[in-house]
């Protein structure tokens, strides 16, 4: 069953960005749009969008830099312990938990640290990879959006986000330990 | 929130790393100006012309494990070292290879050269034959260790930004041309019409045939067929055509908040990335997390959905959408 549905998604996602991009500009012919030429327009924008998010995003992996560096993750890791325990959430994965909103790459090498320590199959090992896969970089998200638009007051954006990251880590944890429990 | 949030990380981060430190010098946790000993086996003795000993270094591995409290295991330590012999105090350096201990290689990091620890030598006695010489040395003092690691990582990510919005430019421009296209084409509306009652109820700001809608749909769609490629670009022109209906330039809608929340809960149905990383560890099994991914972040999504809706009623955030009346008109924020 889950082998089956691997391969369609494997292969819907392969051939996706061809198919779009010859339904797109293969229906603009049909419409007879001028196609290169409102590309063009249209692609003219790309340097402007990205270069309007350059200040969102040294601000944010600035600050998230400094944090991981300090090793001030391993306090909020004591800190928070005492909680997750009485979820049955291991205090292996609670890095894991902690990082995977603000750092992509942290918490893709924290994952595959507790895969290589507690192998893959473990509980460990599936947990920290259903987390990783529960939720997306809320913070990196939030400065490359809303930076695009520059947009500064972001009101309710973020605790709506952390409240998401909160219950996919929640909704992993509870998952893992149905299937999988121990 | 933000501000908040954002200063915490910084404040939090100097003020760990200082303690770190401060606690690290008052134990002497890194057991600076201690004396080690060690033997020398030299292969290059100095000569006229240059007044360094070449050769390795031999410690003994329980007397260093004892010295810094950790658990290495191995034989002797064996290092190449340099001994600097013309000097008032001989001086004596370590390259960071292979084979130095993690401990060592750690403070070769934040030593004064970059991957180069230092020693002074106390004591240098060579045996008769001139081979071998009996070293007692004191490691250069290491200090700072976190306050380094902070100013490195401050600098690293500015730079590591910069990098990430450059490389968006190209697909940026691919993406924003081909929805042009598709725009022109009428394309983007029929799609749209599609899903009007969901998108109604998600986004009531939105009027349901205005291009943000298009565009918001083909990025969620990528995001769930993993198209990270294409799906930033699909959401960052989302959010340009949200901000055209943005009567407060600078603040965040109702509508943006909710798109951001759905893009931050990433709803993916193959989350390849940790298949990848699970396979490469030698899985048994490594499609297994497909499941439990989606059900996690089906959680997030609804939570983080529900959690929007709630929290545009509350009068604090309400608040940052009323358009001062003045001189300036709406656009300060």
């Amino acid at each position: 069953m889950s082998e089956l549905f691997r391969a369609m998604v494997n292969v819907v996602s392969i051939v996706a960005i061809p198919l779009m991009l010859l339904v797109f500009l293969g229906w603009g012919i049909v419409k007879r749009v001028k196609v290169y030429e409102v590309f063009v327009e249209g692609a003219k924008d790309g340097f402007n969008v990205a270069i309007r998010i350059i200040p969102y995003l040294v601000a944010m992996l600035v600050a998230i830099g400094i944090f991981r560096a300090s090793g001030a993750m391993d306090v909020f890791v004591l800190l928070l312990s005492p909680i997750t325990n009485l979820i049955g959430m291991p205090a292996e994965t609670l890095p894991m938990a902690l990082m995977r909103p603000l750092s992509g790459s942290g918490s893709l090498g924290i994952m595959t640290e507790l895969m290589s320590v507690h192998g893959p199959d473990s509980f460990i090992g599936v947990l920290a990879s259903t987390m990783y896969g529960s939720t997306e970089t809320t913070f990196y998200v939030l400065a490359v959006y809303f930076g695009a638009v520059n947009v500064k007051n972001t009101r309710h954006a973020l605790p709506a986000g952390l409240v998401a990251d909160v219950f996919g880590m929640l909704g992993a944890v509870l998952i893992c330990r149905i299937l999988f429990g121990i | 929130m933000l501000n908040y949030v954002w200063i915490s990380l910084v404040v939090i981060g100097i003020l760990v790393a200082a303690g770190t430190d401060f606690n690290a010098d008052v134990k002497n946790r890194y057991r600076n100006d201690m004396i080690m000993e060690g033997v020398v086996s030299i292969s290059k003795s100095p000569t006229t012309a240059r007044a360094t000993y070449e050769g390795t270094l031999v410690i003994d591995r329980s007397a260093f494990n004892a010295l810094y409290g950790v658990q290495t295991s191995g034989e002797e330590i064996r290092l190449p070292v340099v001994i600097q012999s013309d000097l008032e105090i001989p001086r004596m350096t370590f390259s960071s290879t292979a084979e130095m201990p993690a401990i060592w290689k750690e403070f070769a990091k934040y030593a004064s050269t970059k991957d180069k620890l230092t020693a002074t030598v106390q004591s240098l006695v060579a045996s008769e034959d001139g081979r071998t010489a009996k070293v007692r040395f004191v490691r250069e003092p290491i200090r700072f260790v976190k306050f380094k690691a902070v100013t490195q990582a401050a600098l690293d990510y500015a730079a590591i930004a910069v990098n990430i919005a450059i490389g968006l430019i190209g697909i940026m421009a691919l993406w924003l041309g081909v929805m042009k296209v598709a725009e022109a084409a009428g394309l983007i509306r029929s799609l749209t019409r599609l899903l009007t009652p969901l998108t109604k109820r998600l986004f009531p700001d939105v009027p349901p045939d205005h291009p943000a809608v298009g565009a918001m749909i083909m990025n969620i769609a990528a995001n769930m067929l993993g198209l990270s490629n294409a799906a930033t670009p699909l959401g960052l022109k989302a959010m340009e055509e949200l901000n055209k209906l943005n009567p407060k330039l600078g603040t965040a809608t109702n509508a943006m908040c909710t798109f951001l929340v759905i893009n931050t809960a990433g709803l993916v149905l193959l989350p390849a990335t940790a298949i990848a990383v699970r396979a490469a560890a030698g899985s048994s099994n490594p499609g297994i997390i497909i499941g439990t991914s989606i059900f996690g972040a089906s959680c997030a999504t609804i939570a983080g959905l529900i959690a929007v809706k709630l929290l545009e009623k509350l009068k604090y955030y309400k608040k940052d959408l009323i358009i001062e009346s003045g001189p300036e008109g709406g656009t300060k924020s």
